[in-house]
């Protein structure tokens, strides 16, 4: 047979047969990467109006064998769709090549070479799922969530495939493709809010022993995700570790992805005492947070609170807006920080923090209530010292009284 | 379309699903080959063509099952028709027989027709259990009160799941629901664990109540702003529930209600339980049967925090000042902080860091919430209270088919 190869501009002019035979000898060589641009909608052949057919499936089986044809012929039902603007159909085509790839791949016994095609299908198939899903809402039709519900269950009937793998040598191992299967299930999940499902997939993942051996990119990926989990689940302290691996491993051509990492992990570090610097925020264009570090950074409640409904929308819809409302705590004690340099003494009259924030309007406080704040930022361990109720007085330590944030917790 | 199932009508297929809360086909046996899945995906879209089922039972029990039970002599005590109690096959009374819920099994046709009730139906039903059984006071014990409701409003809420209801029927049967499963929540805290598990309550409640908020993402509803606040009271803490309210229109946002549930969030999200206790004793008995589980923890946590914050020599906390905070009698109060560890003496407590243990050694079941609970409940009683049945009576007449009993509401005495 003679092999013609066609560079990307040629692609998009080719024939239905030089594509199909395209695809043929991509199988036969088993070359995965070339297969997977073949089915992939990064590559030009889908803007072929050649290649765009309503029944492609007759000349696909005159070349290729069952699965393949089958999966080709939806892919290019798929395109002709696309051409159409119909996501709807395109998400229904793209499962029908989903589950025929898989038909194949299962067959592929201790051989990996397609692992590049499912990443190219199954990335397509969540686009579909989210664009069929805009599309649906803007009839007024279908549930939120149920498009992209049912491509997650079409990428986890890929997941079992891979992590079943176990005969396989780990060259020839399925098991390379459980990341970046991780990764899109966490985007759907994410996305559909359904965050407890990535629970049992992050044990898979901590039990594999390919863990650290996969692209830095899908590990980017998958500590992102982790680290948003973490935050969720309020524990700062790994949630700051994953975000920090992504942030600082994330490529720094990819500044839209770095900025997305930042939008979480800057109020974890904040809750953990770190500031921002306003270079930082500016080369970013996170602002929004701008304010917010410096009311924390002054104690000043009232700032914070402005600064928060401020820009509300934007921290509501990044899921942040509950863990800024933590930096309260924080700016109490910054805040009670400046009421003991200015007392100047070791024994502070309650009535003073009581002053300090009904000048910063707090609400309906009162003496039990900056009892209560103080106890808190007692046990802490933000103040050093105890309460002394009979004489309304906060006694505190001589030496550092107010730890460094950094130190506390 | 709220709920989308996938039908398919032989009954050898259809199975109870646990995703779409629904009956569906998708592969559950194991016998299923794997291959099949391909044609599965077939079916599915056939079906999903299938018009859902609608029920034409127009009574609270289909015929067939009456009979049934009534041969059996499966009827529950309180659907029997008086006077034939002592009989050999007591009879039913179809005026109070309800349809029971039975667990959707292989081979069993769970889409018939006439086995289902359509939505005005089941919302009369409900009506009737909630209005005539639940706050009967002649019906004694409670607790069998509470298992024959609880037993038949999820046979209603499973009628709804088959015929895919949605509309104010809907989610008039499920406000209705939850409120009852949180009062139920409070009332038999303190029953033994056969008699009441509060884990199958909460799963019914959470399941009830994100259905119900599912329910209430389009269009308007009345009672939205109150289920939302008692969403957000009953689970405090949660960052699911909290981010849903934050992403709530900013119009229901507003509302007096949840503008208080958040506000006892926040005090728990800012670790200030004496804020939280403070707002509690705004909430309304409802409200406050919502919040009643965690009240324990969050005495607990105030205590553990002043233990460290006051742990000195030669101080001390006046108990009548504690047991203000906590809003417990100064008894209860006393009680408390010795479950924990902390010395009472006399009118004085003594915090102290170390002596502080999380682990009650006391059984805490007979904590009793008087102030931000129970006092309450007499208050609301002769009150035009929102959660009452009778107001909701107006949104959607059930009175047509039940005439509710004023004086039955009234005389009853309880919060029902």
């Amino acid at each position: 047979m003679n092999t013609v190869v066609f560079t990307k501009d040629q692609m998009a002019h080719i024939t239905i047969n030089q594509y199909l035979q395209q695809v043929l000898e991509a199988v036969e060589t088993r070359d995965g990467a070339f297969c997977g641009e073949l089915l992939s909608f990064k590559h030009p052949h889908v803007a072929n109006p050649r290649l765009q057919l309503p029944n492609p499936e007759e000349k696909c089986q005159q070349v290729l064998e069952p699965p393949y044809d089958e999966m080709v012929a939806a892919h290019l039902r798929c395109t002709y769709a696309v051409s159409n603007h119909d996501f709807v159909e395109a998400y229904r085509c793209q499962t029908v090549v989903v589950q025929s790839f898989l038909k194949a791949f299962q067959a592929h016994k201790e051989e990996n070479w397609a692992l590049p095609i499912m990443f190219a299908v199954t990335l397509d198939l969540r686009i579909f799922a989210n664009s069929a899903e805009q599309q649906l809402q803007k009839k007024g039709k279908g549930k939120v969530g149920d498009m992209l519900e049912k491509a997650a269950e079409q990428l986890m009937s890929c997941f079992r495939v891979c992590a079943s793998d176990n005969r396989a040598g780990i060259d020839d191992s399925k098991k390379w493709g459980m990341l970046f299967l991780i990764n899109q299930l966490f985007k759907i999940y994410f996305k559909i809010n359904k965050l407890h499902l990535c629970k049992p997939l992050i044990r898979a993942i901590d039990s594999s022993n390919l863990k650290d051996e996969y692209s830095m990119a899908q590990r980017v990926t998958y500590k992102y995700y982790v680290g948003r989990k973490a935050m969720f689940d309020s524990d700062f302290k790994l949630a700051e570790e994953f975000l920090s691996f992504a942030f600082q491993h994330c490529h720094r051509s990819c500044q839209r992805n770095k900025r997305m990492i930042l939008i979480y992990l800057l109020p974890v570090k904040m809750l953990l005492g770190h500031m921002p610097t306003h270079q930082l925020l500016r080369k970013y264009d996170l602002m929004q947070f701008a304010e917010v570090t410096r009311a924390v950074s002054e104690g000043n409640l009232l700032l914070l609170n402005d600064a928060l409904a401020k820009h509300e929308t934007f921290f509501i819809r990044c899921g942040i807006f509950l863990i800024l409302e933590k930096l309260k705590v924080i700016t109490y004690r910054n805040l009670f920080k400046k009421v003991y340099l200015l007392l100047k003494t070791h024994q502070l009259p309650l009535d003073a923090f009581l002053v300090s924030l009904k000048m910063m309007q707090v609400e309906e406080v009162d003496i039990d209530e900056v009892q209560c704040i103080l106890a808190n930022l007692i046990y802490m361990g933000h103040i050093k010292g105890y309460i002394s109720h009979q004489h309304q007085k906060l006694v505190v330590s001589k030496q550092n009284p107010f730890p460094p944030l950094s130190t506390v917790s | 379309m709220k709920v989308i199932f996938l039908f398919i009508f032989s009954p050898k297929t259809v199975y109870f699903c646990r995703f779409c809360r629904g009956f569906c086909s998708r592969g559950r046996g194991r016998g299923r080959a794997q291959g099949t899945r391909w044609q599965q995906g077939q079916l599915k879209e056939e079906c999903q063509d299938e018009s859902e089922p609608r029920g034409t039972c127009m009574r609270m029990c289909p015929d067939r099952e009456l009979r049934e039970r009534e041969a059996q002599k499966r009827l529950h005590r309180f659907e029997v028709l008086p006077g034939t109690e002592k009989d050999r096959l007591p009879r039913a009374d179809p005026a109070r027989t309800v349809k029971e819920y039975s667990r959707p099994a292989a081979g069993k046709d769970c889409v018939r027709a006439h086995d289902l009730r359509p939505p005005s139906v089941l919302l009369e039903t409900v009506c009737y259990l909630i209005d005539h059984v639940a706050v009967s006071p002649s019906l004694q014990p409670w607790t069998e009160v509470y298992d024959f409701v609880f037993d038949r409003l999820r046979s209603v809420r499973q009628d709804m799941i088959i015929q895919r209801t949605s509309g104010p029927e809907c989610v008039a049967v499920l406000e209705k629901t939850v409120r009852f499963l949180i009062y139920a929540s409070y009332r038999l805290r303190d029953e033994p664990l056969r008699l009441y598990d509060p884990r199958i309550n909460d799963t019914h409640l959470q399941e009830s109540l994100s259905w119900l908020l599912d329910c209430y993402s389009h269009g308007q509803h009345p009672h939205q702003e109150e289920m939302q606040a008692l969403g957000l009271l009953y689970n405090l803490g949660s960052n699911r529930a909290l981010q849903h309210a934050l992403e709530l229109p900013e119009r229901v946002r507003e509302a007096p209600a949840i503008r208080l549930a958040l506000a006892v969030n926040r005090a728990h999200l800012e670790r200030n339980p004496v804020r939280l206790l403070r707002l509690a004793r705004q909430l309304d008995f409802l409200q406050s049967c919502a919040l009643h589980r965690h009240l324990g923890a969050c005495c607990r946590d105030l205590l553990l925090l002043y233990s460290h914050a006051y742990s000195s020599r030669n101080c001390r906390f006046p108990l009548q000042r504690l047991a203000h905070i906590l809003a417990l009698e100064e008894s209860q109060a006393a009680w408390l902080c010795q479950a924990h560890g902390v010395t009472v003496d006399r009118e004085w407590v003594v915090f102290s860091k170390v002596s502080y243990t999380e682990a009650p050694t006391k059984d805490l079941r007979g904590l009793h919430f008087c102030e931000l609970v129970d006092s309450k409940r007499e208050a609301h009683c002769c009150q035009d209270h929102p959660w009452m049945c009778l107001r909701l009576a107006i949104f959607v007449d059930p009175c047509i088919i039940f005439p509710i009993s004023l004086k039955l509401l009234i005389v009853g005495g309880g919060v029902f």
